[in-house]
């Protein structure tokens, strides 16, 4: 499939599970999306692409406050966590984070609000084309934590009722940057 | 047999059987989750998916040791400590010393069916330890103090109106009844208990031996945070968790959610591999592989298969019988068809000995099982084994020991029968009412007649008319093709001369052992198989016809099987096998005849009940509706029209006559809606059961064999 249709059925799978999707083109608007959205605080742990993009600059700038020391506490009140993925594949809007630091893990657990930001030239088919991906990961390192994001959080434990956001993240926001990285093992 | 148990169980179905609107919710969700799941695996082969999981696991269980050794040895160099348990009593206690020794107070965990099978949080408890369920329906039984009803969904069978009465108590504020702020209640009330907690239970979706990882598959998030925050980690799984490789792991993963809950791929899919970094240190990574019976269940040639099970609750959700009595009767902690299974092996014989009874052989959990699992059959040998345990009763030990294996016998108490009936039938074909302990029989159905003359008395006076018979074929009657539908063998005798078929009936068949093999009576079964292939091959015809499909199986799969390591009927039961074929399917396959009906009936609007045993036993389900519509019938499909009719043999006589009842209320109201005036089926099992129910409720349908149908096509 060409990479035009992976990012179609990508954005609709995920659209689907009820993630929103959006396309951004600079920092500026990556830091308006975060403003409009965040109602406190926003926790942007350390990733590769944030470092370059010197995003946390550019929401400070902004006057957006972030989270920056006690993590584990900080990210309990955060309104929004903000991460890059590795990859993602369209068959089922999924996207790859390398979870291993757990400021990876805290800011994608804890706050109501997700936000990802996926090159859109990294979406590969399905699951089945992420597992080279998977081991290569598991050959790089010796200890993992590694996670498909499907949509936000969700339930159907009482009377068998879809409920959106129960334990993790209420909402999940994918921002489509291209030119961010083409390298899958990098967030 | 323990009467007590027995008397419990009895309690537990009256019970679920008082609670309609549990029923109504169990249906209504196993309609949805079939058109969820048909979704879900649109762009999918299921049947190629089933196929690699199931050889995934057997290669697995063929090589447990192997794999077991490569994924500790992964999973300790990647700074995991690997706990083997025995027994469920060895998993509690390593975690539980665990806990004392590192000064846990709290534990949070997220659903663990290992731990149910366990019953870790008791062990915990008794350790001084407060165990915190997270995931929302086992919190929600944790503080019912349940056990769950569901394996993907513990809380199914509660409502909201209790779930807010139990948040209540909790939050000591009045909490209304609606399910989005009863969700946000769960959030805010367990959120602090992620960060206070001290040690995170989890289990495995599956284990990579190739990496030494687990992985989970969820939906809520809760596992996320338990496997994230605390500084401890232990997951506790089942040592058949265990595949080769990461793309094993990846199918069972894209198969499981379609399967279990119709969602192309649940919210998270974690990996975990080793102690990954907490805080300023590292988290302490603890598996426990928990065997508890699993070596025991892949020693067992005739259940092992069971091992292959991804435990995604599906054949429950399909199952009649468990929606009518849901999962606190049809399971003891694992639930539904495996759960049969699983509970006879991890918890013991004496608590399946009543479940393992109470499956309805429909064959529906087979069809939608993702390991390929014959489910029916495994139980079908749990029944035997219990039966050599505990007996099968007296009274039918004596029928199927001393009565059915001769014959002769047999058959001439049934024709005392049809004499000694004339009081109740006042000679009608019918039996609508019985008197004293016997009148429960007739409430809720008609029984029919034992008919004044069998099929076999009269088939000798029964004139057949070919000329030049393009096949020979001998009818394998059944007993109620035989002695309460004779009528229904002159008919097929009339539609095959009309094709050209000549038809005999050995006389000397017997039943098809059926009967005794579902009441756990194997040797019964086999003795039977063999007088009936003797009896079937003697003339060595062209095809072996059947008008009963439960019968058909007995004949194609059963007979094969209980004789296939003895030299003198191997290879005959084999070949018996082979020509076996049921009425319909050789009009249209065998014969390719349909033709010959065409436009032969009056425009009759029919509905098609499927007998479970056609459809998913034979595979036959197009050939009868082909007849019908190709004889000038309109065929209009009723709802369910594949769901069993809860007749079961002696299920509904004897053993489950109350969820046999349920289960025919069910169809005859898929019946009713359909608006035909004839339901047509290829069973006189079904038969029995549907013009039963239909008499007794004076509905105005008339229930028939296709063949009866297309000798009147004839007429």
């Amino acid at each position: 499939m060409q990479q035009e249709g992976l990012i179609t059925t990508f954005s609709d799978a995920a659209r689907a599970v009820g993630a929103k999707v959006a396309d951004v083109d600079a920092v500026d608007a990556v830091v308006d999306y975060v403003k409009k959205l965040a109602k406190g605080a926003v926790m942007v742990p350390d990733f590769a692409t944030a470092k370059r993009l010197d995003l946390t600059a550019a929401l400070k700038t902004a006057g957006i406050s972030l989270v920056e020391n006690d993590l584990r506490q900080g990210a309990a009140t955060a309104a929004v966590g903000l991460t890059g993925a590795n990859f993602a594949f369209a068959a089922t809007g999924t996207v790859v984070l390398e979870s291993t630091s757990e400021d990876i893990r805290l800011a994608t657990t804890l706050p109501e609000h997700h936000v990802v930001l996926l090159d859109p030239a990294k979406i590969l088919e399905d699951d089945l084309a992420a597992v080279p991906h998977l081991r290569t990961f598991h050959q790089n390192s010796p200890r993992n934590y590694l996670a498909y994001i499907t949509g936000p959080s969700r339930t159907a434990d009482i009377e068998r009722v879809l409920t959106i956001g129960v334990h993790g993240p209420k909402q999940l926001h994918i921002l489509l940057y291209s030119g961010l990285s083409d390298d899958p093992l990098e967030m | 047999m323990s009467k007590v148990r027995a008397k419990e169980y009895q309690g537990r179905i009256d019970h679920a059987l008082a609670t309609p609107k549990l029923q109504d919710a169990l249906h209504k969700f196993g309609d949805a989750f079939l058109l969820a799941r048909e979704k879900a695996f649109s762009q999918y082969d299921f049947e190629a998916l089933r196929q690699e999981i199931a050889d995934c696991k057997d290669e697995v269980a063929a090589h447990r040791q192997q794999y077991l050794e490569q994924f500790i040895t992964n999973a300790e160099a990647a700074g995991a400590t690997v706990y083997l348990a025995k027994t469920a009593a060895d998993a509690n206690q390593y975690i539980a010393e665990l806990a004392r020794t590192k000064g846990v107070k709290l534990v949070t965990k997220s659903k663990s069916m290992a731990s149910e099978e366990t019953h870790l949080n008791q062990a915990l408890e008794s350790a001084g330890v407060e165990a915190l369920e997270t995931d929302l329906g086992e919190w929600i039984i944790q503080l019912a103090g349940q056990r769950p009803s569901h394996m993907v969904m513990p809380a199914i069978h509660m409502f909201k109106e209790e779930v807010a009465e139990l948040f209540s108590k909790v939050t000591g504020a009045e909490e209304p009844a609606e399910i989005a702020h009863l969700v946000q209640v769960a959030r805010e009330q367990l959120r602090q208990g992620y960060l206070d907690a001290d040690m995170g239970i989890t289990g495995a979706n599956v284990a990579v031996a190739e990496t030494g990882g687990i992985a989970l598959v969820t939906n809520e998030g809760n596992a996320r945070l338990v496997s994230t925050l605390p500084k401890i980690h232990v997951a506790l799984l089942g040592v058949e968790k265990i595949v080769p490789t990461l793309e094993d792991a990846a199918t069972i993963i894209r198969t499981l959610p379609k399967n279990a809950t119709g969602q192309l791929l649940t919210s998270y899919v974690t990996w975990i591999r080793g102690a990954v970094p907490c805080g300023d240190g590292d988290k302490e990574l603890h598996l426990v592989l928990l065997d508890n019976g699993r070596s025991a269940l892949a020693e067992s040639p005739q259940c092992r298969d069971a091992l292959r099970c991804i435990k995604c609750g599906a054949c429950a959700n399909v199952c009649p019988v468990y929606q009518t009595v849901g999962g606190h009767v049809f399971g003891h902690v694992y639930i539904g068809a495996i759960g049969i299974i699983l509970t006879a092996f991890f918890h013991g014989l004496d608590k399946a000995a009543e479940i393992v009874r109470a499956c309805i052989g429909c064959r529906a959990c087979v069809t939608v099982c993702p390991s390929n699992i014959d489910l029916e059959h495994i139980i079908l040998s749990l029944r035997e084994t219990i039966g050599h345990e505990e007996g099968i009763g007296l009274g039918k030990s004596i029928v199927f020991r001393k009565v059915m294996r001769n014959r002769k016998l047999f058959h001439s108490l049934i024709r005392a029968a049809s004499l000694l009936q004339k009081p109740v039938t006042g000679g009608n074909r019918t039996i609508r009412h019985l008197p004293l302990f016997f009148s429960s029989l007739t409430e809720w159905r008609t029984l029919p007649a034992v008919a004044e003359k069998s099929l076999r008395d009269q088939w000798t006076k029964i004139p057949q008319k070919v000329e030049k018979p393009r096949y020979k074929v001998a009818l394998f009657g059944g007993c109620a093709n035989d002695f309460l539908y004779p009528e229904l063998g002159i008919d097929l005798i009339k539609v095959m001369n009309k094709l050209d078929v000549e038809v005999s009936y050995p006389l000397d068949q017997n039943c098809c052992g059926v009967p005794a093999l579902y009441s756990g009576d194997k040797e019964t079964a086999v003795a039977l198989a063999e007088q009936n292939i003797a009896a079937m091959l003697k003339d060595d015809p062209d095809f072996v016809l059947t008008t009963c499909p439960t019968c058909t199986m007995a004949l194609q799969r059963d007979f094969v099987e209980f004789l296939k390591d003895n030299p003198v009927w191997a290879d005959k039961a084999k070949h018996l096998a082979e020509i076996t074929v049921d009425a319909a399917g050789f009009i249209v396959n065998q014969l390719g005849a349909a033709e010959v009906f065409k436009g032969l009936s009056a425009a009759e609007k029919v509905t098609y009940h499927d007998s479970c045993h056609l459809k998913r036993g034979a595979g036959v389900w197009k050939e009868p509706r082909e007849l019908l519509t190709t004889s000038g019938r309109e065929l209009v499909e009723m709802d369910h029209a594949d769901r069993c009719c809860g007749f079961g043999g002696s299920y509904s006589l004897t053993s489950h006559p109350d969820i046999s009842k349920q289960i025919l209320g069910d169809k005859i109201k898929d019946i009713e809606k359909s608006g035909a005036s004839c339901v047509a089926m290829d069973c006189p099992g079904c038969m029995l059961q549907l013009r039963g129910g239909l008499e007794k409720q004076e509905v105005d349908v008339r229930a028939m064999h296709t063949i009866q149908l297309l000798a009147e096509s004839l007429e």
